[in-house]
């Protein structure tokens, strides 16, 4: 039996230009610097257009989905009433709702005219991702595994330049609902461009979206703003840092009883720490009691067919 | 003879209902009310008397009635046609017309020839007679209702021997036209007589209400004594009638209020839209000279637990919330006519000319009209305080015809 | 920033701006009258936080705050109520500033009992939302909900604590906490003259039967003016009674705030520009201001109005021992509102604003039209009165027949009751004062409710005792006839008939000053 045949489905190949050129033997491919991560430039997204675009995203669907899913509830921005010029907003982490909801949350004339510092390695992974972080949030790159000269260089000048910032010092997401040990960014900022720090305290993104969850869960947040602090004459950044982790912490405190309590503690050196005690993880998480993280919920029995 | 005749008509009276519901007074020209020519009223019997009006007062009653909205309860005690009137001072006929008169106008068992009395009329308290619908006269409570007596809006009515109290020298028509209303008033004012200290609220004050004030402060004497007016003329006459405060009727309850130093209720709701409506206390005594459901329910949330709510205004059916009654345990005292008052020992009538001469009360006859223009006299009558005049009556001295009969 | 001055009505002056309740007139004064306007705002402090601080840290005459707090002391602090500043000011408020600085160094020292008391006599309480405004949300979550935030209660006879009496035989009776605690605070904001002083405790603590010693007619008609604490006898009544507090043994650490006048905010503050200086802007704001009020429901534009946040801010802040720090503040309120006139006009002319110290977040009623401008506007002098003895007063304002039934019960009957018998302030003193003050359905209003006292009513018809003395006349223009009457005063349509009428009074070719107020001012009449 003489075998058919193979019918071979021709479609018209498009060549160059509609298809990339064969390179002549003998060439080499040029390789093409991929500038992603730390290096990604976004010096586009604080063109006139970019803003204009990120301000529309922030005021309209952002602001609508902040208020949806965290309902927040924000206080303590009188105490901003009374700085101007470009501030260093220092907040702790608990899940990536938390820029947004900051974003949202910060009061104007800052609201507008601010970056967020960012992950490099996580929200400028690729050009996709860092193209969006730069536009929506107005990200830029840091480097949070390890010093790295042009993040930090980059990140004063726009200070200088009038550009607030938004710092998650703890370098990343809550794993457990309690917070990490600052790291010095923040503080080595404010030093170098002699701008003052505003202590901010997210509580309740953790439950709503927190880091692992799969889908957020609608609840209420808050977020409170705390007195700017200044470095004083001298004063390292590393004790500046520490200052700024005993005012969040003391702010955490605000949130979870009141501001009188909270400042007689803090006078009392008593202000719990935003790490929570040491020991295991499941005093850690019982300590927490209602600020508990991110809950696995179980799976919704359904008794009937639903349509 | 001319006179303002009330038929039995059902047409005219719905059409009178129609029309007084758009404005009060107005059933005059449509209703059951005609100007006609009758023959004047036959004597009844020897002790009758024949008299010829000179005023006749327009009564809230009598409004209700050309408006068609009397209460059904008349229905019984009242004979048609009846010409209407019953506040009347008119010349005795057989007198030669030197002597004037004043009608006590309730029918009682010496009026009908029923001999013995009921106990009512027994004991010389004719309001209280058990016979109005009996013996040799038709039906009729009072002359002014009744077929057989004809009524004062006309030229000529006939009256009872104890019907019949001469109008002492130099009194003018106007002052005698106000005897009638004033014995009302001194019934009413008469059952407040155990106030003491307590607070004594008058509500409204047309004339009854400004002649229950005089009253009261006559034969009473009420230490403080509220009323609440609603228009100029009716606060001035409070005033000078013996109110210790006047006021508007939708502050009466805040004067109250006050004047007692009663708590209150209803005024409290953070947004102020409610007017303060309800007091836990109150005045001892309330006289509700107006006889409307809103004025049964003012009396009824100012008056004090225990207290005393006498109504002198004929209120007809009206829907009124009675809990408070019930809850508060107060007296609802009623004050239709005159008779004796063993209190003071002496008849309603005679206490009543007493207090028209003392109080002046003849200045509350504000207009008087002819027959002719009743409708214009009507609607004046029903809205007299807006008007600013108090008593509107009859003016039948100049009537043609008057002098033939 | 420019002194105050008087300005000569000339052929060339542009028409003067008259406020008149929730709404403004523009009215064309006879050549030759007089407008005072009053000085423009003082910059306000740069370092708001830091000069609190530091005043706490260096008061005058006392030691220094954080010395005077210990553990387990009982610390009070007082404030100022609703009624200043007029209008409320922005967020954050002076009171919220200085109590969270003093609150600061209380946790530093480890006081452990403290009381936030509304010093606000017979006024009405403070709402949630009023004592959020005035402390902030972060003193009042902390402290309201354990019941250690609260309005002075002049009439819980278990919470009030006798003292003894002046040698002119005052009795002072106060707060008892205040009273018996280790330290009392007192927050005020210093918006006139009258303010502040040893009259902060004496009046804004004190009961009915402490208050009925000054708030009178007789201590009113020698206070000339209660703007002049050294010819008022108000004050001398306070400061005698400041005694009897200080030798009872109360402490107090007062703290005096100034304001300047920056009154209006954009974009209404022409409001307090020099009509001349109007820009294109400014005239056409005004225009389509009045003319879109016109169109405004009453209801809105009362709120419209009483929704407005003044920019003022702090001129000064001084603590210590109350007189010391009383002068200083004096000294800077004076500063800011002293304008110099020469000689007394026969007509006093002037335009009431919306807002009296008494109608915040309520409704200005005819009682309150006549203690604005016969208690406050016409007490705005030092030395001798804006208008002559005998002379006429004409203010515009549409005094309606209004009231709040909820913040002013007592005032309603006052109005409907009281002046239609009389007008006489010492005959509604002699008559009826007690029989209010004493009703106990007004009593447990204003203890539970939030209404004026009783006796408020009477205290507003005191407040212009003075002037009513003083005056040949006084004519309201644009009035509602029916109310100006029953108030005893006269109204008029136009300002041309007031003027009309005005010189059946006091003759023809009258001499006219008009108090351009408000921004506020005192006039230093030589």
């Amino acid at each position: 039996m003489k075998a058919l045949p193979a019918v071979r489905l021709r479609l018209p190949r498009p060549g160059f230009p509609w298809s990339a050129p064969e390179v002549p033997q003998g060439f080499e491919r040029p390789v093409v610097e991929r500038r992603v991560g730390a290096d990604y430039d976004t010096g586009w997204s604080r063109r006139p257009l970019a803003r204009h675009a990120r301000l529309l995203l922030l005021e309209g669907p952002i602001r609508l989905g902040v208020r949806a899913l965290a309902a927040p509830e924000r206080a303590g921005g009188d105490r901003l009433a009374k700085l101007s010029g470009p501030l260093i907003f220092a907040a702790n982490h608990h899940s990536h709702l938390d820029a947004p909801l900051l974003l949202t949350s910060i009061p104007e004339p800052w609201r507008h005219r601010i970056v967020v510092a960012a992950a490099a390695d996580y929200f400028f992974a690729n050009r996709l991702i860092a193209a969006a972080s730069a536009l929506v949030i107005g990200a830029i790159p840091i480097e949070r595994t390890r010093v790295e000269r042009r993040s930090a260089e980059r990140a004063s000048a726009l200070l200088t330049d009038g550009w607030s910032l938004l710092i998650f010092p703890e370098g990343g997401r809550s794993a457990d609902g309690w917070g990490r040990g600052h790291r010095g960014g923040a503080a080595y900022l404010a030093l170098r461009c002699a701008v003052p720090v505003v202590p901010v305290h997210v509580e309740g993104t953790g439950r709503i979206f927190g880091k692992g969850a799969k889908r957020p869960s609608p609840g209420t947040s808050r977020v409170t703003f705390g007195e700017a602090l200044r470095p004083g004459e001298a004063e390292s950044a590393s004790r500046f840092a520490g200052r700024i982790e005993e005012a969040v912490a003391a702010l955490a405190d605000e949130a979870a009883t009141d501001w009188w309590s909270a400042r007689q503690r803090a006078a009392k050196g008593e202000t719990p720490p935003l790490t929570g005690p040491r020991g295991t993880s499941w005093r850690r998480s019982w300590a927490l009691g209602d600020r508990r993280g991110p809950q696995t919920r179980a799976a919704p029995r359904t008794a009937w067919p639903r349509f | 003879m001319k006179a303002l005749q009330v038929e039995r008509s059902l047409p005219r009276f719905a059409a009178a209902r129609l029309a007084g519901a758009v404005a009060p007074g107005r059933g005059a020209r449509v209703g059951p009310l005609r100007l006609v020519d009758v023959d004047p009223p036959a004597l009844p019997g020897p002790a009758w008397h024949r008299v010829r009006p000179r005023l006749s007062g327009i009564c809230g009653s009598d409004l209700a009635t050309v408006d068609g909205v009397a209460s059904p309860w008349f229905e019984p005690v009242v004979s048609f046609p009846f010409v209407p009137g019953h506040e009347v001072v008119g010349d005795l006929d057989d007198s030669g017309g030197g002597v004037r008169v004043v009608i006590e106008p309730v029918l009682g068992c010496a009026a009908r020839g029923i001999d013995p009395p009921c106990e009512g009329c027994g004991g010389d308290d004719v309001g209280r007679c058990r016979n109005i619908a009996f013996g040799q006269l038709e039906p009729g409570l009072q002359t002014g209702y009744c077929a057989d007596t004809g009524g004062g809006w006309s030229l000529a009515l006939v009256a009872h021997q104890s019907q019949i109290h001469p109008v002492p020298d130099g009194w003018s028509d106007e002052s005698a036209v106000m005897v009638e209303p004033a014995a009302c008033a001194i019934r009413g004012a008469l059952k407040c007589a155990d106030a003491g200290d307590d607070l004594v609220a008058v509500v409204g004050a047309g004339t009854l209400g400004l002649c229950v004030t005089a009253a009261l402060r006559r034969f009473v004497g009420p230490e403080r004594l509220v009323v609440g007016a609603k228009h100029p003329v009716q606060r001035r006459l409070a005033t000078e009638l013996g109110a210790t405060m006047v006021v508007a009727p939708a502050t009466l309850a805040r004067a109250v209020r006050r004047a007692t130093g009663s708590m209150a209720l209803g005024d409290d709701d953070g947004a102020g839209s409610q007017p303060l409506q309800r007091l836990t206390g109150g005045a001892g005594v309330v006289v509700d000279c107006v006889g409307s459901a809103t004025s049964l329910a003012q009396a009824l949330s100012i008056v004090a637990p225990g207290g005393r709510i006498v109504m002198v205004g004929m209120p007809g059916s009206l829907t009124v919330d009675l809990t408070p009654l019930w809850q508060r345990e107060v007296e609802l005292v009623g004050a239709y006519a005159y008779g004796a008052e063993p209190a003071l020992g002496r008849r309603t009538f005679d206490l009543a000319f007493e207090l028209v001469a003392e109080a002046g009360l003849g200045r509350l006859v504000s207009a008087t009209y002819p027959l002719h223009r009743h409708a214009d006299a009507l609607a004046h009558a029903a809205e007299a305080g807006r008007r600013g005049a108090v008593k509107v009556a009859f003016d039948l001295r100049d009537e043609k015809g008057r002098e033939r009969l | 920033m420019r002194p105050g001055f008087v300005l000569e009505v000339d052929r060339s002056t542009p028409p003067t701006l008259f406020h008149h309740g929730e709404g403004f007139r523009l009215e064309r004064l006879p050549v030759g009258s007089r407008i005072v306007y009053p000085p423009e705002p003082l910059p306000v402090l740069p370092d708001i936080d830091g000069a609190i601080r530091h005043a706490l840290l260096h008061p005058v005459d006392s030691e220094p705050l954080p010395a005077l707090l210990s553990p387990g002391m009982r610390l009070t602090i007082a404030f100022d109520d609703i009624s200043l500043p007029l209008p409320p000011m922005r967020r954050p408020d002076a009171r919220q500033r200085v109590i969270e600085a003093v609150l600061d160094l209380a946790a530093e020292a480890g006081v452990d009992d403290v009381h936030l008391i509304a010093a606000l006599a017979l006024h009405r309480r403070m709402t949630e939302a009023e004592l959020r405004h005035a402390l902030g949300d972060r003193i009042y979550d902390a402290f309201a909900p354990r019941g250690l935030l609260y309005n002075f209660d002049a009439e819980d006879p278990d919470n009030l604590a006798f003292l003894g009496r002046t040698e002119q035989g005052e009795e002072v009776e106060i707060s008892k906490r205040a009273a018996e605690s280790d330290l009392l605070v007192y927050v005020n904001i210093n918006l006139v003259a009258m303010d502040g002083g040893h009259k902060s405790t004496a009046t804004g603590l004190a009961s009915y039967r402490s208050l009925r010693h000054h708030h009178n007619v007789r201590t009113m008609q020698h206070s000339r003016s209660f703007m002049d604490q050294h010819r008022s006898e108000l004050h001398s009544s306070n400061w005698r009674m400041g005694e009897v507090i200080r030798n009872a043994g109360v402490k107090i650490f007062q703290i005096e705030t100034t304001l300047n006048n920056d009154t209006f905010p954009k974009p209404f503050d022409f409001l307090q520009k020099r009509e001349w200086e109007w820009s294109l802007r400014d005239r056409s704001t005004y225009l389509g201001a009045t003319k879109a009020l016109r169109r405004t429901p009453d209801r809105v534009r009362r709120s419209i109005f009483q929704s407005v946040l003044a920019p003022h801010n702090l001129t000064g802040v001084n603590a210590g021992e109350v007189d010391a720090v009383h002068r200083l503040t004096t000294a800077k309120v004076l500063e800011q509102q002293v304008v110099h006139v020469e000689g007394q006009a026969d007509i006093l002319t002037m335009g009431l604003p919306y807002i009296s110290p008494y109608n915040v977040n309520s409704v200005m009623n005819p009682i309150l039209v006549m203690c604005l401008g016969l208690g406050y506007f016409f007490n705005l002098y030092r030395r001798q009165p804006l208008v002559r003895e005998g002379g006429v007063l004409i203010m515009s304002h549409p005094t309606r027949w209004e009231f709040h039934p909820v913040h002013h019960p007592s005032y309603i009957d006052f109005f409907e009751e009281l002046l239609a018998e009389t007008t006489d302030p010492l005959e509604l003193e002699k008559t009826y004062e007690q029989s209010f003050a004493e009703d106990e359905w007004y009593r447990h209003l204003y203890r539970t409710s939030y209404a004026y006292h009783g006796v408020h009513p009477f205290y507003m018809w005191y407040w212009g005792a003075h002037a009513l003395q003083h005056l040949g006349g006084v004519i309201i223009v644009g009035g509602d006839p029916k109310t100006v009457r029953r108030l005893g005063f006269k109204p008029a349509t136009t300002l041309a008939d007031a003027l009309e009428m005005a010189t059946d009074v006091v003759g023809p070719h009258p001499s006219l000053t008009h108090l351009h107020a408000p921004p506020l001012l005192l006039a230093e009449v030589t």
